[in-house]
C-alpha cells in the first residue's frame, strides 16, 4: 500500500508540473499587458533598406501558386525577388511559375529542383545559392501574405538587429470539424504565445513558413537541412544554438492564414511525422550547445512534448481512478488531482482563448463551439498521443524517409511521381492521399510545415 | 542572444495626464495599442518612506494588540474550539479530537496549528488558549501590512494608507477581536493578500491567478468569506488591463473555484460528502449552518443582532459607522472620483457585508465584524483622502490667490483636529482597557485549581467549556472523554454512548458563563448543573466560573473540599448583560 501511494504520488507530482510548466508557457503572451504588445510588429518609421529573396517552393500546386505570386507582388516593400522552385517532374506548376516570371521579369525567378527524391529542404536549398537578397524568407504555395508584412518585417530586422524574424502562421477554419477547432487553438496559442517565450528564452524551433533568416546567416549554417524531417524547427534549433538572434512577432492582420489538414488520418501522419522530426533534431544534439542548463532543460522538454503529452493524456484519467477507486490515504488522493486540476485549468484557458481568437479574426464563435472544444479534448488527447506512439515506432524502425505516406501514395496519379517521390516540397504524403479527391482538396492539405 | 521585439515604451507623460486608464475612453487607445497606459506604481519593497511609515505603524500595533493579550479579552469558547482543533491536528489525531462533522472546513484550525507548532512541541503546556493568543499577533501583522500595501495599490496617498493601517490595527475594536484566535482573523489576512495581488500593478497573469487561490484559501478559512469575492472580482477588474483581463479574470476565477472545490472532494474520498447512516457528512455540515436560528433584525433592539451590534459599537464607533459613511460617500462619488473608482471594490465589500447583516432572518454572529474591518478602515481612510482633495484642489484657479489657498488648509486642519479631539478619547479609553485588564483571572483560577485539587485526574471526568479544555488535558484528564465539551454531552453520539447513566456518570461541572448559558437546550448538562453543588467559585456575578462536584452520582472520585468556597449561589442562565464579544459558535 505504501509503494502504491509514493508511486502514485510521485508520478501525479510529476505530471502536475510538468501540465503547469506547460500551461504556464502556453500562456506566456498573456502574462501581462506589456508583454502582449510587445508580441506585436513595431509600426515601420518608413525607412526601407534591406532586400528579400522569397522562396516559393511549390509543387503540384498550379491551381494556387498564381494567386500566391501576384499577391506577394502587391506587397509595399520595394525590394524584393520572389524565387519560385519548381521540381523538374513537374510541368504543370513550373508552367505557371513560368508565366508568372515572365510577367514581371525583375521579380521574379523560377530554379528547377532536380533532385531524385523531392522534398522542402531540398528544394530550399536548391534555391539558396541564387538568393540575392539580405534576406531569404519562405513561403509556401498556398500562403496569403499581406502586402504590408515585408515593410514590418523589414523594420523588425533593422530595429532589432535579428537574425532571424518568424512572423505568425494561423490555421483559420476553425468551423469545419472538431479537430480543426483544436488545430486552429494548437496554432493560435504556439505562434501567439509560445513562441514568444522560445524567443526570449534564446531555445526556439522555427515554423515552416513567414520564416526570414538573413542569408550569410543561413548560407553560414548550411540551409536546411535535407535529412529531417522538421527541417524549419531544426534550423531555428541549430540557429538559437548558435546564439544568433531571434524575434517572433505576431499581428493578426498580418499572419499568414492557412488551413487544417482535410482529415483525421492527414493530421495524423502530419503529427507523426512532425514529432518524428522533433526526435530527430533532439537526437542531433546541437541544442547541447546551448549556453545555459536552463536553456537546454527548455529544449529537451520541448522536443519531447510531444512524447509527454501522449503520456499525460493516457496517465491523468488512470490517476484519477486510482484515486476514487483505490483504498489510498485521503492525502495521497489528493495528489492524484492534481494533474487533473492542471487540465481543468488549461481547458479553461483554451475556451478564453477560443474566444480572444474568434475576436481577434472577427470570427463568430458559436456555443457549439466551445462545447465541441470542450468533448474534443480527450479525443484530441488520444490523437496526439497516436501520433507520438507512431512516430517513435517509425523512428525506432529507422523509417525517417520524408515521404511518410509513399506506402500509400502507391494509387497516386502517375503524374506524381511514383512510390518513393511522392511527397512534394513543401508538403509531404498527405497530398497523396487526398490527391484522389481532387486538385482543391489536394491544396488544402498541403500546409503543414510549421509546428504547433 | 534571442528577444522578443523590443520591450513597450512607457509614456512618461500618460503617467501623469491619465492616472486611470479606465477613465481614458477605449477609442483614444485604439490608434497605437502598444502604447499602455502607465500607471502610479508604487515600489512598496523600494521606497523608504512607505517602509518606514509602515515598519513603525506595525511596531504600534504589535504593542498595543500584544500587551496584556493573555488577558484581555475574556477567552472565548470558540477560540478554544479551533486551537483544541489544531492541537488534534498537531497530536495526528485527525481533524478534530471529536468526530468533524464539516462544521467549517478545517483549514483555518490547520493553519493554527501549523502557526503554534513550535512553541507547543517545546513547551506543550503552552498550547492553551490565552499564551497561543501570541500566534494571532502574526497573522494581525501580515494582515496590517497587507492593508497597507493594498491601500498604496489602490492609489490612496501614503497619510491615507498610513490611516487606514491604524483604523484597522488599533481601533479598539479591532484590538479586541483581532487578539482572538478567531477563524476570521486569518480569513481576513488571506483575503487581504488576494486583493493586493488583484490590485498588483504588474498586471501579471499569475498574481492574478494567485489571488484566486488566496482567496479560496480565504474561503476554506471561513467560509463566510464567500460574500466578499464579488468585490474582489471587482478590484480585479478595475486594476487588469483590457487585452489580458479575460485571460485574468477567468485564471483567477478557475484557480478560486478549483482550489475551493478540494473541500467537497474531501468529502466525496471521504465518503462523507452526501448524508447517509451512521456518519457525518458536508450536506448536513452545510445544512446546519444554514438553518441556524436568525437573531433578528439588526436595528430591532429587541433583538440578538442588536444586542452584536451594540457590543461593537461599545468599543468603537468610528470605524463601523465611519466606514459606513465612507462606503457610501465613495459610491455616491464614483462618477467623479478616481480616489472613488480606485476603491470600488472595498467600498462594494462593505455594502455587501451591511446588506448581508442587515437580513431580518440572518443569523449575526459576534466575529461577522471582523471581515468587515479592513474594508471599512479602507474605506474611511479613502473617504478621508477624497475630502482632503475635495478641500484643497476643488475648483482651484491655476493662480489662486494665497489667502484663499491659507482658508482651504484652515478648513483641512480644522477638520483634522475635530476627528481627532472625537476619537482620541474614546480610542484611548479602549485601549487602556485593553491594556491593562485582567478578563481572565476566574479561567486561570479555575484551571489551577482543577489541575491540582483533583486527586486523580485520568480517571475523572469533567463537562468543560472549550476555552479551558485544553488547560484540563495538559493537567491530565482524558481528551474527550476524560475532559468533555459539555455540549457533547447531548450533541455527540460517541461522547452519550459512554454516559448511560446521564448526569451519573460525570464527576465535575465547570459552569463557565457559556456552560450555563447554553445549558437551557442542553438536558444532559442541564441535570449535571442541578445535581451537582459548587465546591470553588471564581470571580463573581455573571462571569463567575463555578466548579461543581456531582452529588449523588454513582462515582467515586473524590476531591477535596475547596477551603474558601463561596456559598452556591443560583445558576445565572441569562446571556450576560455587559458587551460581549465573542461566542457566536
Amino acid at each position: 500500500m505504501l509503494f502504491t501511494s509514493v508511486f502514485v504520488a510521485a508520478i501525479s507530482l510529476a505530471l502536475f508540473w510538468m501540465a503547469a510548466f506547460t500551461l504556464w508557457w502556453q500562456m506566456h503572451a498573456w502574462r501581462t499587458p506589456e508583454t502582449l504588445a510587445a508580441t506585436r510588429f513595431d509600426p515601420p518609421d518608413g525607412g526601407r533598406e534591406g532586400s528579400f529573396s522569397l522562396l516559393l517552393p511549390a509543387r503540384h500546386e498550379q491551381a494556387v501558386l498564381e494567386h500566391t505570386v501576384e499577391r506577394l507582388l502587391q506587397s509595399s516593400h520595394t525590394k524584393f525577388e520572389i524565387i519560385v522552385i519548381v521540381g523538374h517532374d513537374d510541368p504543370e506548376t513550373a508552367e505557371v511559375a513560368e508565366r508568372a516570371a515572365a510577367r514581371a521579369p525583375d521579380r521574379v525567378r523560377v530554379v528547377v529542383d532536380t533532385h531524385e527524391t523531392k522534398n522542402k529542404p531540398k528544394a530550399l536549398n536548391t534555391a539558396l545559392p541564387h538568393c540575392a537578397g539580405d534576406v531569404v524568407g519562405v513561403f509556401d504555395a498556398e500562403d496569403q501574405v499581406h502586402p504590408e508584412l515585408l515593410t514590418h518585417v523589414d523594420h523588425a530586422f533593422r530595429s532589432t538587429g535579428a537574425d532571424v524574424v518568424q512572423g505568425g502562421v494561423q490555421l483559420i477554419n476553425f468551423h469545419s470539424s472538431w479537430y480543426s477547432l483544436r488545430n486552429c487553438l494548437e496554432y493560435f496559442f504556439w505562434f501567439r504565445s509560445r513562441l514568444h517565450l522560445h524567443a526570449q528564452k534564446g531555445f526556439i524551433p522555427l515554423g515552416g513558413n513567414t520564416v526570414f533568416v538573413r542569408t550569410e546567416v543561413l548560407r553560414a549554417a548550411g540551409g536546411w537541412d535535407p535529412d529531417c524531417l522538421a527541417e524549419d524547427c531544426d534550423l531555428g534549433v541549430r540557429l538559437s544554438s548558435v546564439g544568433k538572434k531571434v524575434v517572433v512577432a505576431y499581428d493578426s492582420d498580418m499572419v499568414t492564414r492557412e488551413e487544417t489538414p482535410g482529415s483525421l488520418m492527414s493530421l495524423l501522419k502530419q503529427r507523426t511525422r512532425w514529432n518524428q522530426g522533433f526526435l530527430q533534431v533532439y537526437r542531433k544534439k546541437d541544442w547541447k550547445q546551448l549556453p545555459t542548463s536552463g536553456q537546454r532543460m527548455l529544449a529537451r522538454y520541448t522536443l519531447m512534448t510531444p512524447f509527454l503529452q501522449a503520456f499525460t493524456g493516457l496517465i491523468i484519467p488512470l490517476n484519477a481512478a486510482i484515486a476514487l477507486f483505490l483504498d489510498v490515504p485521503v492525502a495521497i488522493a489528493f495528489i492524484t488531482f492534481l494533474p487533473l486540476v492542471t487540465a481543468m485549468v488549461t481547458f479553461v484557458f483554451e475556451v478564453v482563448g477560443l474566444h480572444d481568437f474568434g475576436k481577434q479574426y472577427g470570427l463568430r464563435v458559436r456555443l457549439t463551439h466551445y462545447l465541441k472544444l470542450i468533448a474534443g479534448g480527450p479525443f484530441y488527447q488520444v490523437l496526439l498521443a497516436g501520433a507520438a506512439i507512431r512516430a517513435v515506432w517509425r523512428e525506432q524502425r529507422g523509417r525517417s524517409d520524408w515521404e511518410l505516406t509513399s506506402h500509400v501514395g502507391a494509387h497516386l496519379a502517375p503524374a506524381a511521381g511514383g512510390p518513393g517521390s511522392s511527397g512534394g516540397a513543401g508538403n509531404d504524403g498527405d497530398a497523396g492521399e487526398t490527391g484522389e479527391t481532387g486538385d482543391t482538396r489536394g491544396v488544402r492539405d498541403i500546409r503543414e510545415d510549421v509546428h504547433a | 542572444m534571442t528577444s522578443t521585439l523590443s520591450a513597450v515604451t512607457t509614456d512618461q507623460k500618460a503617467v501623469t495626464a491619465q492616472p486611470n486608464d479606465a477613465r481614458n475612453p477605449a477609442g483614444t487607445q485604439q490608434p497605437d495599442r502598444r502604447r499602455l497606459t502607465v500607471r502610479p506604481v508604487v515600489r512598496f519593497r523600494s521606497s523608504r518612506a512607505d517602509l518606514l511609515l509602515c515598519g513603525a505603524l506595525l511596531l504600534a500595533i504589535l504593542l498595543v494588540q500584544g500587551w496584556n493579550i493573555q488577558h484581555y479579552p475574556t477567552l472565548s469558547d470558540d477560540e478554544g474550539t479551533y486551537l483544541a482543533q489544531a492541537w488534534a491536528v498537531q497530536e495526528g489525531k485527525g481533524l478534530a479530537h471529536y468526530t468533524y462533522w464539516y462544521d467549517h472546513p478545517p483549514l483555518g484550525w490547520m493553519q493554527i496549528a501549523a502557526l503554534t507548532w513550535l512553541p507547543s512541541l517545546f513547551v506543550p503546556e503552552t498550547m492553551t488558549v490565552a499564551p497561543m493568543r501570541f500566534a494571532m499577533l502574526l497573522v494581525s501583522a501580515a494582515a496590517a501590512v497587507f492593508l497597507y500595501v493594498l491601500a498604496r495599490r489602490l492609489w490612496l496617498p501614503r497619510w491615507a494608507a498610513g490611516l487606514a493601517m491604524v483604523l484597522f490595527g488599533l481601533s479598539p475594536l479591532s484590538v479586541v477581536l483581532q487578539r482572538e484566535i478567531f477563524l476570521d482573523n486569518i480569513a481576513v489576512m488571506w483575503l487581504l493578500l488576494a486583493f493586493c495581488l488583484a490590485a498588483s500593478p504588474h498586471r501579471d497573469l499569475w498574481h492574478h491567478f494567485a489571488a484566486g487561490i488566496a482567496a479560496a484559501v480565504g474561503v476554506l478559512t471561513k467560509e463566510t468569506m464567500l460574500v466578499v469575492l464579488p468585490a474582489l472580482l471587482v478590484t480585479m477588474w478595475r486594476f487588469s488591463h483590457r487585452d489580458t483581463r479575460k485571460f485574468a479574470l477567468t485564471g483567477a476565477v478557475t484557480a478560486c473555484a478549483l482550489i475551493g472545490l478540494s473541500y467537497p472532494l474531501f468529502a466525496l474520498l471521504k465518503g462523507e460528502l452526501l448524508p447517509g447512516g451512521g456518519h457525518v457528512s458536508l450536506w448536513d455540515g452545510i445544512t446546519y449552518q444554514m438553518s441556524r436560528p436568525g437573531s433578528g433584525f439588526v436595528l430591532d433592539p429587541g433583538s440578538g443582532s442588536y444586542g452584536v451590534l451594540q457590543s461593537w459599537l461599545y468599543y468603537d464607533r468610528v470605524l463601523p459607522l465611519g466606514g459606513l459613511a465612507g462606503a457610501v460617500l465613495l459610491m455616491v462619488t464614483l462618477r467623479w472620483s478616481v480616489t472613488a473608482r480606485a476603491l470600488a471594490g472595498p467600498a462594494l465589500a462593505v455594502v455587501i457585508l451591511t446588506a448581508v447583516a442587515m437580513r431580518p432572518s440572518g443569523y449575526l454572529p459576534a466575529m461577522y465584524v471582523i471581515q468587515g474591518l479592513p474594508f471599512l478602515a479602507l474605506v474611511l481612510a479613502g473617504g478621508a483622502a477624497s475630502v482632503t482633495h475635495a478641500v484643497l484642489r476643488r475648483r482651484r484657479a491655476a493662480r489662486e490667490s494665497r489667502k484663499l489657498t491659507a482658508v482651504r488648509w484652515t478648513a483641512l486642519a480644522a477638520l483634522a483636529v475635530t476627528a481627532a479631539v472625537y476619537v482620541a478619547p474614546r480610542w484611548y479609553d479602549g485601549n487602556r482597557t485593553a491594556l491593562t485588564a485582567d478578563a481572565n483571572a476566574p479561567y486561570r483560577a479555575a484551571a489551577s485549581w482543577m489541575a491540582e485539587r483533583v486527586p486523580d485526574p485520568s480517571r475523572t471526568r469533567v463537562l468543560v467549556d472549550d476555552a479551558l479544555w485544553l488547560d484540563l488535558v495538559h493537567a491530565g484528564y482524558e481528551p474527550g472523554l476524560g475532559a468533555i465539551w459539555f455540549y457533547k454531552a447531548d450533541l455527540d453520539p460517541a461522547v452519550t454512548r459512554t454516559m448511560p447513566g446521564g448526569w451519573r456518570d460525570l464527576d465535575y461541572v465547570v459552569a463557565s458563563p457559556t456552560v450555563r448559558r447554553d445549558a437551557r437546550d442542553l438536558p444532559n448538562v442541564r441535570a449535571a448543573l442541578d445535581h451537582s453543588d459548587a465546591v470553588a467559585v471564581f470571580g463573581e456575578g455573571e462571569d463567575r466560573i463555578e466548579i461543581r462536584q456531582i452529588v449523588g452520582g454513582g462515582r467515586s472520585v473524590g476531591a477535596e473540599r475547596s477551603v474558601g468556597a463561596g456559598p452556591s449561589v443560583g445558576v445565572g442562565r441569562s446571556v450576560g448583560a455587559g458587551p460581549s464579544v465573542g461566542g457566536g459558535r
